[in-house]
């Protein structure tokens, strides 16, 4: 039993830190391409979801260009004693750029769906932007945030190839769930495999039906539109 | 004390209007796309001019030569919404308290249950708006609205989703709300008679910019021009040529009716052989008056549709086949007998309710 472990606690780690920094960088990112209305707009949108329509070995190869000795980010992490490459942080990055289209997209959407004059209300009546965002805007585009937030956590725990690429197969420090799914077929070894499935599959399923439960009590609450 | 002057321009349509309003009620009034609420938007500081100045109790809210745009944060101004726009998540009390966050405790609760108090609806302070009617809704909005004691209240047609004896009363409270502010308001509306019965003034916008604007009394006796008078309920015109003066009154020759109406004429200087337009209201067309006078035509009912209170006929003039002289007539059931269709009648229209607007 001890040795399904170490996978699932890398995954849970990676998945809950990974989440949070998507849930706020998405939420950011879908908030201000809300309001810009400059000439990169669509430029910018394209970026933003560019990871889901890529296969995942590419941002895997282009992360690991990006951090590896030679790229960019990795000589200026290196001044500082840090090499992604090979680490855990390596797991949530690539589980961050992976998961970031979904939240973004879904956010932007739950935003774009409040209704601008409750927005314009806010701010006759003095509201700054901030406020504004943060006692409209915000809770009334909640079930959809928390929706991408879910969607978002459910691609974290099932990202494979990015994180293979950056992260390698260390067991213990950056073997995840996926990670540890594949090696165990390729040794053979069946039946940790199905049991690690099996805990993938009883997490994501349970993460779906708790959507559609917050959206019909949101929908109740007066939430969603109209 | 309002002054704006606003230009903003969209594709295929251009607003361009100045308005200048002292402690009132003002009305707006026009069909829809007239650009009615854009106005409010742009005094309101939620769309910006291209152009234009705007100026609001001696502070500038907006001066595109000078570049000063206030955001809507400062500018003062509240805004009350077609569809009310109340916070869904929050309470009535919620929603009013919005905007006065940051007076102490014991000022905002006073300032809630004051202003619940003069909208009527004290008992609904920890309602949610879905929990109110839509009536229940416009007052909390407007409460809302004045929270933060505006320098001005902006009103989108907030009567247009009320049935009509609640729209009748809630324009009453309105009126009675304004008796008591210090500031202007601005009411948009394309209810006639909203608009006369509310606006001391009235302006009246066509195509994006003011056709008219004046006390309610002129604009509605004295149309500037053809569409001012459609606009404001006159449906019947004739066209003519003055004959004959006889101040205060005028004579007009109607060619295709080959006869002359008397008509009062407006102040201004209009001379013999001007050509002018006659209109006159569906109401004041008298169908066959007890005693002769003068103005009178013969016709023929082409339709009667039967209301409430009231009988639409639609007229056709005698001697005028080519159906351009249909007349629409509005009259008070009267006890005798409805005219029915094809039946002789004679019109009479008095000198007095003839419009008489230059072409």
């Amino acid at each position: 039993m001890s040795d399904y472990l170490p996978p699932i606690w890398v995954s849970l780690r990676t998945v809950l830190t990974a989440t949070s920094i998507t849930f706020i960088l998405g939420i950011l990112a879908a908030r201000w391409l809300v309001r810009y209305s400059g000439r990169l707009k669509d430029i910018l949108d394209g970026l933003f979801i560019l990871p889901m329509v890529l296969p995942p070995t590419v941002v895997g190869y282009a992360l690991l260009m990006f951090f590896g000795v030679h790229g960019p980010a990795g000589q200026f992490l290196a001044n500082f004693g840090f090499k992604m490459v090979f680490s855990w942080w390596g797991t949530v990055v690539a589980a961050v750029i992976m998961s970031f289209p979904l939240m973004y997209m879904t956010a932007r959407g739950a935003f774009e769906q409040v209704e601008p004059n409750l927005q314009d209300a806010a701010r006759t009546l003095g509201a700054s932007e901030w406020r504004v965002f943060w006692t409209v805007t915000l809770p009334m585009a909640w079930p959809g945030v928390v929706a991408g937030t879910v969607l978002a956590l459910a691609r974290t725990l099932g990202e494979f190839g990015a994180t293979l690429m950056l992260a390698g197969n260390i067991p213990g420090r950056t073997t995840t769930i996926p990670v540890a799914i594949y090696f165990a077929i390729q040794s053979g070894d069946n039946h940790r495999a199905g049991v690690l499935t099996m805990v993938v599959l009883a997490f994501s399923l349970t993460s779906l039906i708790f959507i559609g439960f917050w959206k019909r009590r949101s929908k109740r609450k007066g939430m969603l539109g109209n | 004390m309002l002054r704006a002057r606003i230009k903003r321009s969209l594709p295929g349509f251009e607003l361009n209007v100045e308005l200048s309003l002292e402690r009132e009620l003002m009305a707006i009034l026009g069909p829809s796309g007239s650009g009615k609420t854009m106005t409010l938007q742009c005094i309101a500081g939620l769309t910006k001019p291209d152009e234009g100045y705007i100026e609001l109790d001696g502070q500038v809210l907006f001066d595109s030569t000078a570049r000063v745009n206030l955001p809507p944060q400062k500018r003062r101004v509240g805004f009350v919404f077609q569809n009310y726009a109340l916070f869904p998540l929050m309470t009535v009390a919620e929603n009013i308290a919005y905007s006065i966050r940051c007076l102490p405790k014991s000022e905002i609760r006073a300032k809630i249950s004051h202003l619940l108090n003069i909208m009527n609806i004290s008992p609904l302070s920890e309602r949610y708006p879905r929990q109110l009617s839509a009536g229940q809704q416009q007052r909390a909005a407007i409460a809302r609205a004045l929270a933060p004691d505006p320098a001005m209240l902006l009103l989108d047609e907030p009567f247009s989703a009320l049935d009509p004896q609640l729209k009748e009363r809630l324009e009453l409270e309105l009126l009675a709300l304004q008796q008591g502010y210090q500031g202007s308001m601005l009411l948009v509306t394309h209810d006639l008679a909203e608009g006369y019965k509310l606006g001391g003034r009235v302006a009246v916008y066509h195509g994006g910019s003011i056709a008219q604007c004046d006390t309610r009394q002129r604009v509605f006796s004295t149309p500037v021009n053809r569409t001012v008078a459609r606009l404001t309920g006159v449906h019947n015109f004739m066209d003519g040529e003055i004959s004959r003066l006889e101040p205060p009154f005028g004579w007009v020759n109607i060619p295709a009716w080959n006869m002359q109406l008397k008509a009062h004429l407006p102040a201004s200087g209009l001379s013999i052989g001007r050509q002018v337009v006659l209109g006159i209201r569906p109401e004041y067309i008298q169908i066959n008056p007890p005693a002769r006078a003068t103005n009178m035509i013969g016709a023929r009912v082409l339709q009667a549709v039967e209301g409430i209170a009231s009988v639409t006929y639609r007229l056709l003039v005698d001697g005028d086949w080519r159906e351009r002289h249909l007349l629409n007539s509005l009259l008070p059931k009267a006890d005798e007998q409805l005219l029915a269709e094809k039946e002789p009648c004679q019109l009479h229209l008095p000198p007095e309710h003839l419009i008489v607007i230059p072409e």
